[in-house]
């Protein structure tokens, strides 16, 4: 009955670690041509290719895979499904790999999870001996007095809490992102998935079909439970082998195995993860789901202990991997796909003891076959507790008088003891829903067949097989056409399914039997465990509606039910039927809880996807990095923070002249008639008196008056202006203009967004004129050109605007030209000003210029809270104007004044400067440390003019008199600084205007 | 994921637009001197309609024009979507 690989192992080691498997069957998913070995804890293992991790181990005779959670209990498979949760393994240097879902590979090295030192022997399974001090919710209760300890606990719950370890020095893996669009999305690879696929095909529609596993089949593959109903004529897995060949050979189907879809978004895109690698994005006109369900536990104690499996995982265990599940079993059932396990247990040359049915009238024919092969059947038979160390030893089961809805507590009936290593537990199912309820279907708990199951689907969603309670297989084929043909007609292919086939798939649903049985547990046991991923018992869940959490959403959070890996998927049927018994409620009324995206754990890598961050470079950038300039990022954007010494840049520009790339600001051109009327909303200043040829700085709020924006602007001509942003600014400014003139502004002006159109260079230094005259015709007299004026010519042959403005406080002509001139044009100035000592200054050197004067920078200086008033801004705004953005809420600032004001200062001590964001504070006993904070630096620098670290900062207007001193906390010292009058260099502005 | 119609390109994915606010009902502009009541309730006060909304989108990685959208707030279909056109 069985075949070794290899010679037949004699020693117990030898059997432990060779893999025996049963004859062959075309069922089966390995290959038994390909060998492979691995490592699981140290030591070797075999497999064939095909295994999973967990089936390998599993053939070898290894049943504790880790650790549970929260009491390090022993724990293996048990459904043998990727939501075996706590048989998470680490493979090489990936964490949290889920055993019953990789496949083994040869030489891979797998280590257990969360056990210390060793698996066999975890010290953290003392935990269990604190149970009673680790009830539901007892990290709300626990480690918060004294607080000084808060540190320890920290570094202690660090240790114990989570599972699996990431090593930092795991190498970069490749990880991509794929676009999906389809006519027909259809979740599900088994009878109902591809028969809905092959139906939307055949209507024309492009198909895609994942499936979770590495094969089309679902459980035709492993189980014969759809096929009963057909007096076993047909070979499941035949038929699955038939429907995947026609799945194949239909050319608009794409299958994608390996592939399990996480969740489904609005408008039907679903996200879906490949492999464990790839990210798929798909976008369908329609969905068929038919993802199937899932088997459900009886909840008894020790109902987790490696040994304990569901019906189907031995099934899967015996047709997809050729593997014993077992010696000696006992079989619990409450529906014939028990009967049936235990006969195909039988079939494999496991001894089966006996089979323990929940029902009063099992199943008479499959009843008899069992009878007949030496097997006895005992109704109104349950598992009261299953024993053993490490794994199944012994089984307790008990009598329960007949269809009751809970199990009698076990202390009033007698036992019996049957000896075994395997427990199968074969009591019902649950619709795997979680999707559908993402695509915002409607539920309702069907009460006679225990399940919640959908009542109503959107438009565009459509549901087959298993899912929707379909566990026939005429069933599913015909409700999978059934879908199939409504999506393709909802994609537009077609006409909806005929109302026959509809009223064909309702009658046959009606007439599916029940196979859930209406218990759900022992009753009075400690340690059944509910969730096997977080530990909770029946118990918490009492102790917690107790507490009164007792609405479903509030039990789920603190109990954290249906909050580990495998999002409730064994646990939800089991929490809703116990949470409405806790509340004397139906299941129906005590409802059930959300779902939400991810379903299953992805890794972060998949949704990384390959690192893509853009930079814009201006046109000069390859100068500055051949001057090897420290480049900073501002925004997207690179720029030169300084050429090696920002201090020398500063005295330069100041004694000779300097040259900036400021090609970064944001610019905007402005044409037509309406133009000073769209500036005068906009900003808060008057425009409308603006001499072609002169340029004016502008200030920009927004509708609650704070300050957003600030640039200057220039009227080239009549019906031509432009006007400048900050970087920062550029694209939100532009955005504003075009909303306002889209949406009720209705001005005739055309506006044009020319920030990556034009490159910009500011010119400055008391040798800027000098230097700049030979280069163009454009006469740079002061009279003729003066301070705050705009021009257009030729300079260096470049058509170019040039602003006089005056950011630095020197005189200076900023440059605008096309952009494919901006490298040229820099390099012929640099050149023209050797004579002259220019430097190339960058942002760095700009920013202590422009505090020298005074200048603020809006977002950095003001901040979401900022009106114009309290930065001395009072001038730039023009209250006569009718109407300005911004206007009522400045009223209103205006009548109410100010509380606080930026102002400019000196520390006492010259050579101290201040960290930007330092806060400046008083004494208050009433405060943490005893100081009030009642202002902040937003700007510090060390003048090279002025030998004397400046600042602006925030004060309350009572001490924002010029000389009032104030102390600033630096790095937990205080220090003095003192209140001066704006700007610190050149109050006159003689530099500028020269 | 939502899929919006540009009224200049046709359908797109959301990523390529901007959300520009909800269109209040019965929103009077306050003039200037208004009530503090009236200045809050138009700035900071959102209707936040459960239904149908009106609300501003940028074609901000397109053509870059504004438009209106009509979204169920609850369902996410979009019932329309149309340039502002000024009324009568």
């Amino acid at each position: 009955m069985t075949v070794t690989s290899g010679a037949a192992p004699t020693t117990p080691l030898e059997k432990q670690q060779a893999s025996e498997r049963l004859a062959e069957h075309p069922s089966h998913q390995i290959e038994r041509n390909q060998p492979l070995a691995f490592e699981f804890n140290g030591k070797s293992y075999s497999a064939f290719a095909g295994d999973t991790i967990a089936s390998a181990l599993w053939a070898s005779g290894v049943r504790m895979f880790g650790r549970s959670f929260k009491y390090h209990r022993p724990r293996g498979p048990f459904s043998f499904t990727p939501d075996d949760t706590n048989t998470m393994v680490r493979v090489d240097d990936e964490p949290n790999v889920r055993a019953s879902s990789r496949l083994v590979k040869a030489g891979m090295v797998v280590h257990s999870q969360n056990s210390w030192p060793a698996l066999n022997a975890d010290l953290m399974s003392l935990t269990s001996f604190g149970s009673r001090l680790m009830p539901v919710g007892f990290y709300y209760k626990t480690f918060i007095r004294p607080k000084a300890m808060w540190p320890l606990y920290e570094s202690v719950l660090r240790h114990v809490a989570g599972l699996g370890h990431v090593t930092p020095d795991h190498p970069d893996a490749y990880f991509d992102q794929q676009y999906h669009f389809a006519d027909v999305l259809v979740i599900g690879g088994g009878p109902a998935g591809m028969s809905a696929a092959l139906s939307a095909a055949e209507r024309g529609a492009r198909v895609l079909l994942l499936e979770e596993s590495p094969f089309l089949g679902g459980h035709l593959l492993y189980s014969r439970h759809s096929v009963e109903s057909a007096g076993g004529a047909v070979e499941p897995y035949l038929l699955a082998g038939q429907l995947a060949q026609q799945v194949q050979n239909q050319p608009n189907i794409q299958v994608e195995v390996n592939t399990h879809a996480f969740g489904i978004y609005d408008h039907q895109w679903v996200g879906a993860v490949k492999n464990d690698r790839r990210l798929l994005k798909i976008r369908t006109k329609a969905l068929v789901i038919a993802n199937g369900a899932y088997e459900r536990p009886l909840l008894f104690e020790n109902s987790d202990l490696p040994g304990v499996l569901l019906g189907s995982a031995a099934q899967r265990l015996l047709h997809l991997y050729a593997v014993k599940p077992g010696e000696r079993a006992v079989v619990l059932s409450a529906n014939d796909d028990g009967l049936q396990v235990a006969l195909d247990l039988q079939a494999a040359g496991v001894t089966v003891v006996t089979v323990a049915e929940l029902r009063n009238a099992p199943n008479p024919s499959l009843t008899a076959k069992l009878q007949s092969l030496g097997i006895p059947v005992s109704p109104n038979y349950t598992v009261t507790a299953v024993q053993g160390s490490n794994t199944v030893s012994r089984v307790m089961l008990a009598p329960v008088t007949p269809d009751v809805q809970t199990v009698v507590k076990p202390e009033s009936v007698t036992h019996e003891a049957v000896t075994c290593d395997l427990l199968v537990v074969s009591v019902g199912w649950t619709a795997a829903t979680a999707l559908l309820y993402q695509a915002k279907a409607a539920f309702a708990y069907d009460e006679r067949r225990a399940e919640l199951l959908p009542a109503k689907l959107p438009a565009r969603v459509h549901a087959a097989g298993r899912v929707t309670g379909s566990h026939r297989l005429e069933t599913q084929l015909l409700e999978g056409q059934l879908a199939g043909l409504n999506a393709a007609a909802a994609a537009g292919l077609g006409s909806p399914a005929p109302d026959s086939l509809a009223s064909q798939v309702a009658a046959l649903k009606e007439a599916e039997p029940i196979r859930n049985a209406p218990a759900v547990y022992v009753d009075g046991s400690k340690k059944a465990f509910i969730s096997f991923d977080e530990d909770v018992t029946i118990q918490d869940l009492r102790d917690a509606v107790a507490e009164g959490y007792s609405s479903m959403e509030l039990l789920k959070r603190y109990s954290t039910l249906s909050m580990g890996p495998s999002q409730g998927k064994y646990e939800n049927a089991n929490t809703m039927a116990l949470c409405a018994e806790a509340n004397h409620q139906g299941i129906a009324e005590s409802g059930a809880t959300t779902s939400r995206q991810p379903l299953s754990p992805i890794p972060l890598g998949a949704l990384a996807g390959r690192p893509m961050e853009p930079v814009k470079y201006t046109a000069m950038h390859t100068w500055h990095i051949a001057q090897s300039a420290k480049m900073m990022n501002v925004g997207v954007w690179k720029r030169p923070e300084h050429y090696g010494d920002p201090l020398r840049e500063v005295s330069a520009t100041r004694a000779g002249v300097g040259l900036i790339d400021v090609s970064t600001l944001g610019k905007i051109l402005l044409r037509g008639k309406d133009v000073p009327k769209v500036l005068e909303r906009l900003y808060t200043n008057k425009w409308s008196g603006l001499q072609p040829g002169r340029a004016r700085y502008g200030l920009m709020c927004n509708e609650e008056g704070i300050v957003v924006d600030d640039g200057v602007a220039a009227r080239l001509d009549d019906d031509t202006w432009y006007m400048s942003t900050t970087t920062s600014g550029a694209t939100s400014v532009y955005e504003g203009i075009e909303w306002n003139l889209q949406s009720g502004w209705n001005y005739q002006v055309h506006v044009a967004y020319m920030t990556d159109t034009f490159a910009a260079m500011n010119l400055t230094g008391p040798s800027a004129r000098e230097m700049l005259q030979p280069l163009t015709d454009i006469d740079l007299s002061n009279d003729a050109f003066p301070y705050m004026g705009a021009r257009r010519g030729l300079v260096a042959g470049v058509p170019s605007i040039l602003l006089r403005i005056g950011f630095t406080g020197e005189l200076g002509y900023e440059m605008h030209v096309p952009v494919g001139y901006g490298l040229y044009l820099w390099e012929t100035l640099m050149a023209a000003g050797r004579d002259y000592g220019i430097v190339a200054f960058g942002v760095e050197a700009q920013r202590v210029m422009r505090l020298e004067k005074g200048h603020i920078i809006v977002s950095q200086d003001t901040d979401g809270l900022t009106n114009p008033f309290m930065a001395d801004l009072d001038w730039a705004v023009k209250m006569d104007k009718p109407d300005f953005t911004g206007k009522p809420a400045l009223v209103r600032a205006a009548q109410h004044g100010v509380s606080q004001k930026l102002v400019g200062y000196k520390m006492l001590d010259a050579n101290l400067v201040p960290e930007e964001a330092n806060q400046i504070v008083r004494p208050n006993p009433d405060w943490p440390i005893g100081l009030e904070i009642i202002g902040r630096i937003t700007s510090a620098r060390y003048s090279p003019t002025l030998k004397q670290s400046i600042g602006l900062c925030w004060l309350p207007v009572e001490q924002s008199a010029i000389d009032s001193e104030f102390t600033v906390r630096i790095r937990g010292e205080l220090h003095k600084g003192k209140v001066v009058s704006l700007p610190f260099y050149d109050a006159e502005g003689k530099r500028l205007k020269s | 994921m939502l899929i919006l119609t540009c009224p200049n390109c046709g359908e797109r994915n959301i990523t390529e637009f901007r959300f520009g606010g909800e269109i209040k009902r019965n929103s009077p502009k306050p003039e200037d001197g208004a009530s503090d009541a009236l200045l809050l309730a138009n700035l900071y006060l959102k209707e936040n309609r459960l239904g149908v909304q009106k609300e501003w989108w940028y074609h901000r990685a397109g053509c870059g024009i504004w438009f209106i959208a009509e979204r169920h707030t609850k369902t996410q279909v979009v019932e329309q979507t149309y340039l502002w056109e000024p009324q009568p």
